[in-house]
């Protein structure tokens, strides 16, 4: 039995990928045991016990590297830890930096290096593009006023205004354009990302890539609903070579271990890469459901098993996420909130 | 010819297995997509339209331009393929 932790298990209205993962962990072929990990003793992955056998709340990855693996370390010492399956962006780079000092430990992961984790930023699209041939919306990276008033001009209205990690805004003057700027400046600081408007089909891909070029399988989706919030409530899955060419490049030149999302405008016959990210999205058993549990792929990998790598899915497969309720006792919250697992 | 790849069922729903989008085309819609599958030209499918539906040439000429225009506009046919 190999004991694996999960984090993102927040399945909220911004769901956290973490259920996913670990529902598709249990659906494989391995005998897994999945621990959940959380920053709030509210998260309800801490209470779906058919799912994650225990939970653990972990310390912010802001409050160091010393007391996060402290924390994991514990976790392994008490219950036992096989691996660690981080599905967070603000995890990554912690998990990245630690993954050797982790592995001494024997704790497993399968991630992207620094550099590579580095160069998905949507600062760096326009260098991924020149290095593997991709096409990517004419990019700016601003930090002034000046500099955001000459990128307009070079890239003409609309424009999107981008903070460097989140949050995004079609912009199409130059009073909406500074709007923009200076909201997105006081929530997540510089640098500004101003980018060229792509129309087109909006697609997405996930997969797994090996560190050497080659990937453990892919799924592409089309997002037929999405809340509010941006999230995929209900999506078909596709199969488009176009698109599935440019993943492959992804993967072969940038030799990107781990998992990823690959966020892309398909117009014509030309496809864009818009945004990478660089861990499993929310909508990841989707894979799972189709056949290409990339889940449990990525667990074999680094388990040092051989995963399989046919993905050879149907178009036409529908998802539909849903909400669901639970009833439990206090006494499970009181054991979260006074001793930080349950 | 982009119609090729499109899943179509005898209810008239439409799916682009390539982008994922679908439509709904009612009985005329469906009988000229089905011909246009087959690579029938404008004359056979305006004469198969008119013996079908009991219209003039005239009005089914019309109408097939009208779809024909609707398909180019949702990227669903190409060029001079009609």
């Amino acid at each position: 039995m190999y004991k694996v932790a999960v984090s993102g298990i927040n399945a909220v209205d911004n769901p956290g990928p973490g259920v996913g993962i670990a529902k598709s962990l249990k659906e494989g072929a391995l005998d897994v045991s999945i621990y959940g990990l959380a920053y709030d003793a509210m998260e309800p992955g801490i209470y779906m016990k058919w799912i994650f056998e225990k939970s653990f709340v972990m310390p912010y990855p802001s409050a160091g590297e010393e007391a996060f693996i402290e924390r994991l370390l514990y976790i392994k010492s008490n219950y036992g830890l096989d691996a660690v399956i981080p599905a967070l962006d603000a995890e990554l780079p912690l998990f990245i930096k630690s993954s050797s000092l982790l592995e001494s430990y024997g704790i497993k992961t399968f991630l992207p290096t620094e550099e590579q984790f580095k160069l998905r930023g949507k600062d760096h699209l326009p260098e991924i593009a020149e290095k593997i041939e991709i096409k990517v919306p004419e990019t700016r990276i601003v930090t002034s006023y000046e500099e955001l008033s000459k990128a307009v001009e070079e890239l003409g209205f609309p424009v999107m205004i981008k903070g460097i990690f989140y949050e995004a805004y079609k912009a199409f003057n130059i009073a909406q354009a500074t709007s923009y700027f200076n909201s997105i400046v006081s929530k997540w600081g510089y640098p500004v990302i101003v980018q060229q408007v792509i129309s087109g089909e909006e697609m997405n891909l996930v997969g797994v890539g090996d560190g050497e070029g080659g990937h453990l399988g892919f799924l592409a989706i089309k997002k037929l609903w999405i809340t509010s919030l941006g999230k995929t409530w209900t999506a078909v899955t596709v199969r488009n070579e176009k698109l599935f060419s440019l993943a492959e490049r992804f993967v072969s030149n940038l030799k990107w271990r781990g998992a990823f999302e690959l966020e892309c405008m398909v117009s014509g016959n030309d496809v864009y890469l818009i945004e990478i990210n660089p861990r499993f999205p929310a909508w990841v058993y989707f894979a799972t459901g189709v056949g290409v549990n990339l889940p449990e792929r990525l667990l074999k990998a680094a388990l040092g098993l051989d995963p399989e790598r046919d993905w050879d899915y149907p178009a036409g497969k529908l998802y539909v996420r849903f909400t669901d309720e639970l009833i439990t006792d206090i006494s499970q919250f009181q054991q979260v909130v006074t001793t930080g697992e349950c | 010819m982009n119609l090729q790849r499109l899943a179509i069922n005898d209810e008239g729903f439409i799916f682009d297995p390539e982008t994922g989008n679908s439509y709904t085309v009612n009985k005329t819609g469906l009988f000229i997509i089905k011909l246009l599958k087959e690579g029938k030209s404008e004359e056979e499918i305006v004469k198969a339209l008119s013996e079908k539906f009991d219209v003039s040439e005239e009005d089914a000429r019309r109408d097939l331009v009208d779809f024909v225009e609707q398909l180019r506009l949702y990227g669903l046919l190409e060029g001079e393929d009609v």
